[in-house]
C-alpha cells in the first residue's frame, strides 16, 4: 500500500490550463472521493495519478516516489473504468489474470490470487463466461477482481457506478466500502455523485474549474462548506439561498423584507451576504416565514415541500408525514446555529 | 375482440412486408449470382453449344476444356503465382495497413488526419501512371517478373484502403481497453496485439478478404510488371480472351474464369466462420 502526493499539478492541452495547481495529500489506506461538476478536472487529475495524461507542471508522488515520468505499468497502480473497459475476448479469469500474466507472476500464485479475488467478489461461478454474458453489476465486479488481484499500491476509480441503475449503484456502493475496509488500499475514487463521495470516502476534495474548492470530511463539508460552491454542491436537496443585507452585527434583513437572527461569528459581518439554510433545518412552526406550499413529495420515512416565500422557492425536508397540501400556507423558521452565512461578491463563508 | 384483430392486422401486414423484403433479396442475389452461373455452365459445353440459339441449359457436359488448361500447366502455375501475390500483398498490407489506422486513430500525431487523408488521396493516382515508374523501378532493382515485385505493387493501394478502413475500426473501439491493459503491464505495443487486434479480428479478416479479392483480380500491374514467372490468372484469362489469331475461346474463358473463383469462395467461406464467431463475441462493447 502506499501514499499518494499531489503537489500544485497543472494541466495544460496547448494554451488551456485546465487544473491550476491542485495540491492532495493522500495517507497510506484512506479513501479520497474527487467530486465535482462535470469539466471540473476531477477524471483529468484521477488520469495524471494513472499516468494516463502527462503532468503538465507540478509533481505527483506515490510512495514516496515521484511517478511524473514513470510509465502507467511501473506505477503499481490499478484502475476501474466507468464502461469497466473488460477484455471482451477474454474470460473473466482471464481478464483477472492478465495483469499477473502481464507480470510473469507463477501460474499458481496467479490462480490463488484469481481464486481469493473471485471468492471475495461472489464470483466463482463466472470464471469461464466472457464479458458478454454478464450483467452490469457483474461486469463492475470482474473490474473490481481485476484490480484486487494486483494488490496495488494505490486503486484508482473513475466514475465506476455510473453505468449501473440505481438500485444496484446502492448495492454496489456498500459492496465497494466493505471492500475497502477488508483490503484498506489507497484509493482515490471520481465521481459527480454527491451521494456516492459522501457514503464512501473517508475524505471528500470538492473540485471547481480546475481548482480544489474544500477537502475534508464528509460531514465537515456538510456541516461547515467554506463557499456558496460547495454549499450548493454537497446535499441532496440542494441547500437553500437567501440573498440579504447585514443590518448589524447579529440581525439580517432579507430581500423579503424577514429579520432573521444570526450566529456568533468570529469576524463582524457587514454588507450584502447570501443566507443558506439546508432543507431539514427549516421547521414547521407556529411563526417565522409564511410560505405558500407547491409541492408535498412523501417519501415514506420523510416528506419533502417545495414552496415559496415571497415568491423564492424553498424545498423543506421533515421527518415522517404531512397534512400540508398545495396552496396550503405554513410557518417555517431556522434556528440561527443552523444559518450558513457567505459574503456574496466572494462566494466565502463567513 | 378490437384488440385481436388489430394485432393480427399489424402481423399480418409484417408478414407481407417480410415476405416482400425476403423476394427482394432473392431477386436481387439472382440477379447478381446469375452470370457467374452462365460462366460455370458454359464451361461445362462443348465449343457447338456455347453459341446455340436461343441459349440452353440441357447439354451434355464435359470436362474437356478444364482438362486440356489443365494440363497445359501453366494455368496451375499461374493460379499458384496469384495465391502467393494476393495472399502476400493482402496479409503484409493487413499488418501493416492495420498499425498505421491505430497509429493515426490513437497517438497523439501532429496533422494525423492531413496525413491520413493524404495517403488516401494516393489511391486517386490512375494505376497506369504508376505502372510505369514501378516498372523502371523494378527493372532496375531487378525484380521484373517476380512474385516481390507484384506484392509490393499491390501494396500501394491496399495500404492506404486498409488504414483508412482500419482506422475507423480502431476509432470505434473504447480507448480504455488499451489504457486498462497498459496499465495492467502492457506497452502500446502490447496492448495493440493483444487486446486490440483480437477484438479486432472480424475487421481485420474481413479487409483482408477484400484486399485478397482485389488483388487476385488484379491485371494491368500484372501485365506490365511480369511475363512468364510471376504472371497470374487474370492475365491468363486476358490472353485467351485476346487471342486475335484464333479468337475468343470462350469455353476456355469460363473454365479458368471458374477456377479462378473457386480459391476465393473456398477462403472466404473459411474465414466467415470466423467473422460471424468475433461479431457474436461482442468485441466492440466493453
Amino acid at each position: 500500500m502506499g501514499s499518494v502526493r499531489i503537489d500544485n499539478a497543472r494541466k495544460s492541452y496547448g494554451t488551456l490550463e485546465v487544473l491550476h495547481g491542485v495540491s492532495i495529500d493522500i495517507p497510506d489506506g484512506e479513501f479520497v472521493a474527487l467530486v465535482g461538476p462535470s469539466g471540473c478536472g476531477k477524471s483529468t487529475l484521477l488520469r495524471m495519478i494513472a499516468g494516463l495524461e502527462d503532468i503538465t507542471d507540478g509533481t505527483i508522488t506515490i510512495s514516496d516516489r515521484v511517478i511524473n515520468d514513470v510509465p502507467s505499468k511501473d506505477r503499481d497502480i490499478a484502475m476501474v473504468f466507468q464502461n469497466y473497459a473488460l477484455y471482451p475476448h477474454m474470460t473473466v479469469r482471464a481478464n483477472m489474470a492478465f495483469a499477473l500474466r502481464q507480470r510473469k507472476f507463477p501460474k499458481a500464485e496467479i490462480d490463488r490470487r484469481v481464486a481469493d479475488a473471485a471468492r471475495i467478489l461472489g464470483l466463482n461461478h463466472l470464471l469461464e463466461r466472457k464479458p458478454r454474458a454478464l450483467s452490469g453489476g457483474q461486469r463492475q465486479r470482474v473490474a473490481m477482481g481485476r484490480a484486487i488481484v494486483r494488490d496495488p499500491n494505490v486503486f484508482l476509480f473513475d466514475e465506476p457506478l455510473s453505468n449501473l441503475d440505481a438500485k444496484l449503484r446502492v448495492q454496489m456502493r456498500s459492496e465497494l466500502k466493505e471492500l475497502h475496509q477488508r483490503l484498506a488500499t489507497t484509493t482515490v475514487y471520481v465521481t459527480h455523485d454527491q451521494i456516492e463521495a459522501m457514503t464512501l470516502a473517508d475524505r471528500v476534495v470538492v473540485m471547481n474549474g480546475g481548482r480544489v474548492e474544500q477537502a475534508g470530511k464528509p460531514l465537515d463539508l456538510y456541516d461547515k462548506p467554506q463557499s456558496l460552491f460547495v454549499a450548493a454542491f454537497i446535499g441532496s436537496p440542494q441547500m437553500n439561498f437567501f440573498a440579504g443585507q447585514v443590518h448589524s452585527p447579529d440581525r439580517l434583513t432579507l430581500d423579503g423584507g424577514v429579520e432573521l437572527a444570526l450566529p456568533r461569528s468570529q469576524q463582524p459581518l457587514t454588507g450584502q451576504v447570501t443566507l443558506g439554510v439546508r432543507p431539514e433545518h427549516l421547521i414547521l412552526s407556529e411563526s417565522g416565514w409564511q410560505a405558500t406550499v407547491s409541492v408535498v413529495e412523501p417519501t415514506g420515512s420523510e416528506t419533502q415541500i417545495t414552496a415559496r416565500i415571497q415568491g423564492e422557492l424553498v424545498r423543506v425536508v421533515i421527518a415522517g408525514r404531512t397534512n400540508a397540501g398545495p396552496g396550503d400556507s405554513i410557518m417555517l423558521s431556522v434556528e440561527a446555529r443552523h444559518l450558513h452565512v457567505f459574503d456574496t461578491a466572494s462566494g466565502k463563508r463567513l | 375482440m378490437t384488440v385481436t384483430v388489430s394485432l393480427t392486422g399489424r402481423r399480418r401486414r409484417a408478414h407481407v412486408g417480410r415476405s416482400l423484403r425476403i423476394a427482394g433479396g432473392i431477386t436481387a442475389s439472382l440477379l447478381f449470382l446469375f452470370p457467374v452461373f452462365w460462366m460455370i455452365l458454359t464451361s461445362f459445353k462443348q465449343q457447338r453449344d456455347i453459341f446455340t440459339t436461343p441459349p440452353t441449359f440441357l447439354f451434355t457436359p464435359t470436362l474437356e476444356t478444364y482438362i486440356t488448361y489443365l494440363q497445359r500447366g501453366i494455368i496451375p502455375y499461374q493460379m499458384l503465382n496469384t495465391v502467393i501475390v494476393a495472399f502476400g500483398a493482402g496479409i503484409i498490407s493487413i499488418v501493416a495497413g492495420s498499425m498505421a489506422g491505430y497509429a493515426l486513430s490513437r497517438l497523439k500525431i501532429r496533422g494525423a488526419t492531413f496525413i491520413g487523408v493524404l495517403i488516401l488521396m494516393s489511391r486517386g493516382v490512375p494505376p497506369i501512371a504508376l505502372a510505369v515508374p514501378m516498372f523502371l523501378v523494378g527493372r532496375s532493382l531487378g525484380l521484373i517478373d517476380k512474385h516481390i515485385i507484384l506484392i509490393l505493387a499491390y501494396c500501394t493501394f491496399l495500404i492506404p484502403y486498409v488504414m483508412w478502413l482500419m482506422r475507423g475500426f480502431f476509432m470505434a473501439l473504447p480507448k480504455e481497453l488499451e489504457e486498462s491493459a497498459m496499465i495492467d503491464g502492457c506497452s502500446h505495443f502490447g496492448a495493440f496485439f493483444k487486446i486490440i487486434v483480437p477484438i479486432s479480428l472480424p475487421g481485420l479478416l474481413s479487409t483482408l478478404i477484400f484486399c485478397v479479392i482485389l488483388a487476385w483480380e488484379e491485371l494491368l500491374f500484372a501485365i506490365v510488371l511480369t511475363s512468364r514467372n510471376a504472371s497470374t490468372i487474370p492475365v491468363a484469362i486476358a490472353g485467351i480472351a485476346g487471342d486475335t489469331v484464333n479468337g475468343a475461346n470462350w469455353g476456355a474463358l469460363t473454365a479458368v474464369g471458374t477456377l479462378t473463383v473457386i480459391p476465393v469462395v473456398i477462403f472466404a467461406m473459411l474465414v466467415q466462420k470466423w467473422l460471424i464467431q468475433g461479431l457474436a463475441d461482442g468485441a466492440v462493447k466493453g
